[in-house]
């Protein structure tokens, strides 16, 4: 059973800036979307998304969280 | 690799260097986080089945809802402290369906039955507190970046389990009879677990790095007296008798009890007569695990293999 590792970014409220707060294994974007609003559960989101972690592209290749995720697991 | 020696990183993270991910990190503070995230995790994922058996137990479907969201809490601190786990190289998939139970790092207190309403809200409000002074302490000392941020969720829910666990302790000691007994019964073996949770005392404790590099930063002691300074004046405020006191010449709390000290799994009794124990006997103890540990672990992993074999079934097909 593979899973694919979503990043998981919401806004709490309108006007809010949208913030990385965490990530998730899901089978699809479906389960994703499931699973990140159910995990995430703390506040009452305004907007939140999941984006596919091997979609994101780092934009500085240098010491930032991304750049060395994509560095340490391709 | 990280661009550091062991030396550098432990004296950056205490100028204040946050580490992101894994090309900061040297092997030691690899090896170190590895420990301490998979202690987390372990404590998250088996306090679930753990409260789940004891859910049965509760007197309301309100209280059904709540004691339920914080199966469901616990679930999901789980799989982000195992997630978080997976970003430096270990995999979920062993940690969670790979292992045999005795080699789960949770404590010694989630291996035990929770068998009443009493005992689950005593759980949230003893162990649930140990899990929030514990990782208030990581969340405000951590050198690691992504566990500093994943804690923010985790604090606030853990702070809703505690409160569930009060306002039932307060309701449960003001119904007196029966249910104060069962009360006290429950803080009888809950508060000496709790305390033994922390682990060996200052004097005593190995060198382990997670303070040299940063992960946390209080003591074990210190840890076990910050949990005291709110559960011992709530136990006097709801006239429960908790074998602790505060000190007045060392201003600090002090145990009633020899410590540690042998424990009777089948009873849920402490041997407080038998006197004090080595920690040798202790760490014997639990290695041993207790009484539900293979039950609860078994209660996590045991439809994975199944569903799995389902799905290769139709891929092979």
């Amino acid at each position: 059973m593979r899973e694919i590792t979503y990043e998981v970014f919401a806004r709490k409220d309108r006007g809010d800036p949208l913030v990385h707060i965490g990530y998730i294994d899901a089978f699809d974007d479906e389960t994703a979307k499931v699973y990140a609003w159910k995990t995430y559960d703390e506040e009452r989101w305004f907007e939140m998304c999941v984006v596919q972690r091997e979609a994101i592209v780092p934009v500085t290749d240098g010491e930032g969280l991304f750049a060395q995720l994509r560095r340490a697991h391709g | 690799m990280s661009p550091f020696t062991e030396d550098e990183l432990k004296q950056k993270v205490h100028e204040g260097y946050m580490v992101e991910g894994p090309d900061d990190m040297t092997e030691g503070y690899r090896k170190a986080l590895r420990v301490q995230l998979t202690v987390q995790a372990d404590t998250e994922l088996m306090s679930a089945p753990s409260y789940w058996m004891a859910a049965r137990y509760a007197p309301s479907t309100n209280t059904q809802v709540s004691a339920h969201a914080i199966i469901q809490d616990e679930l999901a601190h789980a799989n982000i402290a195992y997630r978080l786990l997976e970003d430096i190289g270990e995999s979920k998939e062993q940690l969670v369906y790979g292992r045999q139970p005795h080699e789960f790092k949770h404590p010694y207190g989630f291996d035990q039955p929770l068998d009443n309403w009493a005992d689950l809200v005593v759980a949230n409000g003893f162990f649930d507190r140990a899990g929030i002074t514990l990782l208030s302490d990581v969340y405000q000392n951590t050198s690691y970046a992504p566990l500093k941020r994943a804690l923010v969720k985790i604090d606030m829910e853990e702070t809703f389990h505690l409160r569930h666990g009060e306002v039932w302790m307060r309701r449960l000691s003001k119904a007196g009879g029966e249910a104060r007994e069962l009360l006290q019964r429950s803080v009888d073996w809950m508060f000496p677990m709790t305390i033994e949770w922390f682990g060996l005392p200052d004097d005593l404790k190995r060198h382990s790095g997670q303070l040299d590099y940063k992960l946390k930063g209080l003591s074990n002691d210190q840890l076990r007296q910050v949990w005291m300074s709110s559960t011992v004046p709530l136990c006097e405020e709801l006239g429960l008798e908790a074998p602790a006191h505060w000190d007045e010449e060392k201003q600090e709390y002090a145990l009633d009890y020899p410590f540690p000290c042998q424990y009777d799994a089948g009873e849920k009794r402490w041997l407080f007569d038998e006197g004090e124990i080595t920690w040798d006997d202790v760490f014997e103890r639990w290695k041993g695990r207790g009484p539900m540990n293979e039950i609860y672990v078994e209660s996590v992993q045991r439809s994975r293999s199944d569903v799995a074999r389902w799905f290769e079934a139709r891929a092979a097909a």
